[in-house]
């Protein structure tokens, strides 16, 4: 089934065209607080660090602020609790945790048994572990306890959804090159796993192959057809006959690759992170893809109402003004190595923004050495401008993972990136014009608490935007906990959630500058910071 | 003995190369016979070498080309000084000096001279390579030191690693003088200005890079044995016309016709030459895949591989000056803006449209000269498979000749959409003719 409603796509499409194509957007302010944060975590390490140095952005204290946690590479990880006061200066409080792990990539928060405290899955070079939340921001580890086999590889990358009926999720594992090639590691990418549940604990898991170094994973439903399928970034650099590939994840039955009969066109790309996002409220996510000097933006080519569309996928990088292939200040010649992507609407306009993050993988000659971090604000007409310089975020630090999330709860979004050899560093957005904005949680009863795999749909304007709930892609890291909608001049806006098993709320007027919890079966419930 | 220990032709089954590269890595170092260790050395650097053509990113098929005559030369020089019966190519490759000697007085192991020289060119050319092909390097080199100085007495490996060294040092140094060593950007120049008028090339890609053409520099780089880049200059393509009846018109619309009814062997063949740079070893690592392949099978002796591997490796690299000359010469459309300008503006064509001008094919140029180069060596008529991307899944294909293979290599350029047949057959043409200024060099000492 088709849940797409392309009536309402096609009166968004009129009224944003309708919108002041060529309006500049308004450029957020961003103040750095690295040096009063408390945050002192570097991704460390050399070559089996050269990937990774992801973030993770949730509550684990239930005081509803974010905190942080941070891979350290060849260092211990490091857990920061937020500490900020809301509209306040953000700081951070290091708290031993449990999490303060060595060989961490990257980590994703996910509510694996929803007791509704957040566990999260360290991906490490070596055995993967999830550590299960105990409360208070204190966690052990469960890998026995809930089954789960975290092999020996080099992880790179995890996407997670629940399947159908299942009490656990289901958890795919990227897995890089085999670490112990020295000689020639070309072509020796190892299997990516995917843990599917067998009650309330994991089954063994099951070889993803081919394999082809996945620096990216998400599990998102690109045709709206009710069951996320496994989209997977592949670093070409390694694999010999890879691509990107797209998996059908289909409850009781073997994974299987979306091919060329199915309208998978083979693109081959130093794949490094993956951001979705319904840029132009049709219905369907457009992807941006990031790599070294050929990012892309996928947006199905034929998105055809009422029917299944094919995977296939045009690139509007360059169109939309978002190839971000080489450093945009100075005279460097050399491009750029992107790494985590993530779409959110920073200056609150009800357009989806895109932040990448930049770094030369370690000292290649041929890459940009002062490769700045983007921010580029979606205009009216869909295309991207460059306000990374300008928003005072565009560090020349060597960046791998970030998280945008409202650290603060003042209804703007902040920035956290993690940097190699360097401190991680942190942005409190503070723009003084901002406009209004909505922040939504929802909650299911039982299982898959957090609601995986559903999407959260606001009315603005005519147009309805849409956000996929996913755990997964950017690079080696993400976040989980407030959704964040920006409202522009609009004081409320319709909203409903499509809860993952397809059920669809009624649609409530929520109030802007509000945050909400929507629990299943409830009328949303404003919450406010004790 | 007077220049080397070890002149023993071991010519065994046990020395095929491709047996030794398999297990380069794998196998201890063992005591070996001199032109074993040295088959092992060269034949494990040059699988290394396809590798990091592939991997790093300045390495474009004109860079690429251009590592590999500078690789082939310093083996064939670290080799010849050893060897009464073959000639040095310094005299003869345009700019080369005469190359340190060794002192006739003393013995040399070729195995060690040979590590120290190529790896010491390793080092230099593949500088630009990311932390993994820097780990190979170091990797590989360690493993290779072992290998060729095994159970050699000290004082004559110090000496050949002295002696490949200031070889390698003298061949680089000739090297950083020809307009190709510094390559930034990837090749895309920070600024090039189009020129105006419809018949000339515009970008056919989105990739923000790419909106300016690779390399429009380098057919004025010294060539190494023909005297120029203008040497074997082609005579103008066909006329740019938008004309129904006019041989430009009909030639794009060749094109798109046999797009139109590709049969399932066309587009394999478009696949399997397709050689993308960053996907594949590159066109003229193609080529160079082939000549070691066959050199195994041949068992060929280590004289006759250093021979071959500077030839080929100076053809290609001529090749692709000469070719690069004449694409900027010309600076002509791609079929791809053609096509979709004049017959159909929703054209695709089946292989990723390169970024730099149509005329000639860079393909078919070189492999042009390579198929005249490898006749040379090996014959007119030397059937072989094909089995460069055995390991990217494509399989392998049968030729009866290598000119079978080059007149392949050039259709499968019209299959894939990207050139007219006039830059193909025209393009094998100068490959030819380039090729016959390599072929004239003299590597064998006349009786």
């Amino acid at each position: 089934m088709n849940r797409f409603l392309p009536a309402i796509a096609l009166v968004a499409i009129a009224a944003i065209a309708n919108r002041a194509a060529n309006a500049e957007p308004a450029v957020p302010s961003f103040v750095e607080e690295t040096a009063s944060d408390g945050m002192a975590t570097v991704y460390s390490g050399e070559w089996e660090y050269m990937v990774g140095g992801g973030a993770a952005a949730f509550d684990c204290s239930g005081d509803g602020f974010p905190d942080l946690f941070l891979a350290g590479g060849a260092s211990p990880a490091g857990f920061y609790r937020n500490i900020s006061r809301q509209g306040g200066e953000l700081r951070f409080e290091k708290q031993a945790s449990g999490l303060e792990l060595e060989t961490v990539t990257g980590a994703y928060p996910l509510d694996v048994d929803s007791d509704g405290i957040m566990d999260i899955v360290l991906l490490r070079v070596g055995e993967n572990v999830i550590m299960r939340g105990l409360g208070n921001c204190r966690f052990e580890r469960a890998n026995e306890m809930w089954g789960f086999d975290g092999g020996d590889a080099w992880s790179t990358a995890l996407a997670a959804t629940w399947e159908d009926g299942a009490d656990f999720p289901t958890i795919a594992i990227g897995n890089y090159i085999d670490r112990h090639e020295e000689g020639f590691p070309w072509g020796s990418c190892t299997a990516n796993w995917l843990h599917r549940a067998n009650g309330a604990r994991f089954a063994a898991p099951v070889s993803l192959k081919p394999s082809h170094c996945a620096l990216s994973m998400l599990f998102t439903d690109w045709n709206r057809s009710g069951t996320p399928s496994l989209r997977v970034s592949n670093d070409r650099e390694y694999y010999k006959g890879g691509q990107e590939q797209l998996w059908r994840i289909e409850t009781g039955t073997e994974p299987r690759l979306y091919s060329a009969d199915d309208g998978w066109e083979t693109l081959r790309i130093w794949g490094m992170g993956i951001a979705g996002y319904d840029l132009n409220f049709d219905g369907y996510p457009e992807y941006f893809l990031t790599s070294m000097a050929d990012n892309k933006l996928q947006a199905l080519a034929d998105p055809a109402p009422e029917t299944s569309p094919r995977p296939a996928y045009t690139d509007a990088a360059f169109a939309k003004g978002v190839t971000a292939h080489r450093p945009y200040v100075g005279e460097n010649v050399k491009p750029s190595t992107a790494w985590h992507a993530q779409f959110e609407d920073v200056n609150n306009d009800g357009l989806a923004d895109l932040f990448v993050a930049k770094g030369n993988v370690a000292a290649m000659p041929d890459f940009a050495m002062e490769d700045p971090n983007n921010l580029l604000l979606q205009k009216a007409d869909g295309s991207f401008v460059e306000a990374g310089d300008r928003a005072g975020i565009g560090s020349t630090a060597i960046s791998r993972g970030a998280a945008i999330a409202d650290f603060n709860l003042d209804g703007l979004l902040d920035l956290v990136v993690v940097n190699r050899w360097e401190e991680a560093q942190l942005w409190r957005n503070t723009s003084a014009d901002n406009a209004n904005w909505l922040q939504v949680r929802p909650i299911q009863p039982h299982g898959n608490r957090d609601a995986i795999g559903g999407w959260i749909e606001v009315k603005h304007g005519d147009a309805v935007m849409r956000r996929e709930i996913t755990v997964g892609g950017g690079h080696a890291g993400g976040h989980l906990g407030w959704w964040h909608f920006g409202l522009g001049g609009q004081t409320e806006a319709q909203t409903r959630i499509v809860w993952p098993d397809g059920e669809t709320s009624a649609w409530e007027k929520l109030r802007a500058r509000h945050f909400y919890t929507i629990q299943r079966g409830r009328t949303a419930t404003v919450w406010q910071p004790r | 003995m007077a220049r080397i220990i070890v002149r023993i032709a071991f010519r065994a089954a046990a020395c095929r190369m491709l047996l030794v590269i398999a297990t380069a890595t794998a196998a201890p170092a063992l005591a070996q016979p001199a032109e074993t260790r040295s088959e092992e050395v060269l034949g494990t650097w040059y699988r290394l070498t396809l590798e990091l053509v592939r991997h790093t990113p300045t390495y474009s098929p004109p860079v690429a080309s251009r590592a590999f005559a500078y690789l082939g030369v310093t083996a064939y020089e670290t080799v010849a000084s050893g060897r009464d019966e073959l000639m040095t190519l310094a005299g003869q490759l345009n700019g080369l000096t005469p190359l340190p000697a060794r002192d006739p007085g003393l013995d040399y192991d070729d195995a060690t001279a040979l590590q120290a020289s190529i790896s010491l060119l390793m080092e230099n050319l593949f500088a630009n390579t990311g932390p993994t092909g820097q780990r190979a390097i170091d990797a590989i080199a360690r493993k290779l030191d072992a290998v060729a100085r095994a159970e050699v007495d000290s004082d004559i490996a110090d000496r050949s690693i002295a002696y490949g060294r200031t070889l390698g040092e003298h061949v680089l140094a000739w090297a950083a003088q020809d307009g190709g060593s510094v390559v930034e950007n990837m090749g895309f120049p920070f600024r090039y200005e189009l020129k105006p008028g419809p018949q000339h090339w515009v970008p056919t890609s989105t990739i923000g890079q790419q909106q300016v053409p690779l390399l429009p520099e380098w057919g004025g780089n010294r060539t190494f044995a023909m005297p120029d880049g203008a040497t074997c200059s082609l005579p103008p393509p066909p006329a740019y016309s938008e004309e129904p009846d006019s041989p430009f018109f009909v030639e794009a619309r060749e094109v798109y016709d046999v797009s139109l009814t590709l049969t399932e062997d066309q587009e394999a063949i478009a696949r399997f030459w397709s050689d993308d740079p960053m996907l594949t070893p590159t066109p003229p690592g193609h080529w160079l895949a082939i000549a070691l392949q066959v050199l195994g099978e041949k068992e060929a002796a280590l004289e006759m591989r250093v021979d071959a591997l500077a030839r080929l490796g100076i053809g290609l690299a001529d090749a692709f000056i000469g070719c690069w000359h004449d694409k900027y010469k010309y600076d002509l459309v791609r079929p791809l803006t053609y096509i979709r300008r004049v017959i159909d503006p929703a054209w695709e064509a089946i292989l990723i449209t390169p970024p730099f001008p149509e005329y000639p094919s860079g393909h078919s140029t070189q492999s042009g000269a390579a198929a005249e180069v490898l006749t040379y060596l090996f014959g007119a008529n030397y059937a072989f498979e094909d089995r460069t991307h055995d390991d990217d899944g494509l399989p392998a294909r049968r030729f009866d000749s290598f000119w079978h293979a080059a007149d392949e290599a050039g259709i499968s350029r019209l299959y894939g959409g990207i050139h007219y047949r006039a830059a193909i057959e025209l393009g094998l043409d100068q490959g030819k003719c380039i090729a016959a200024y390599t072929n004239a060099l003299v590597t064998r000492v006349r009786p």
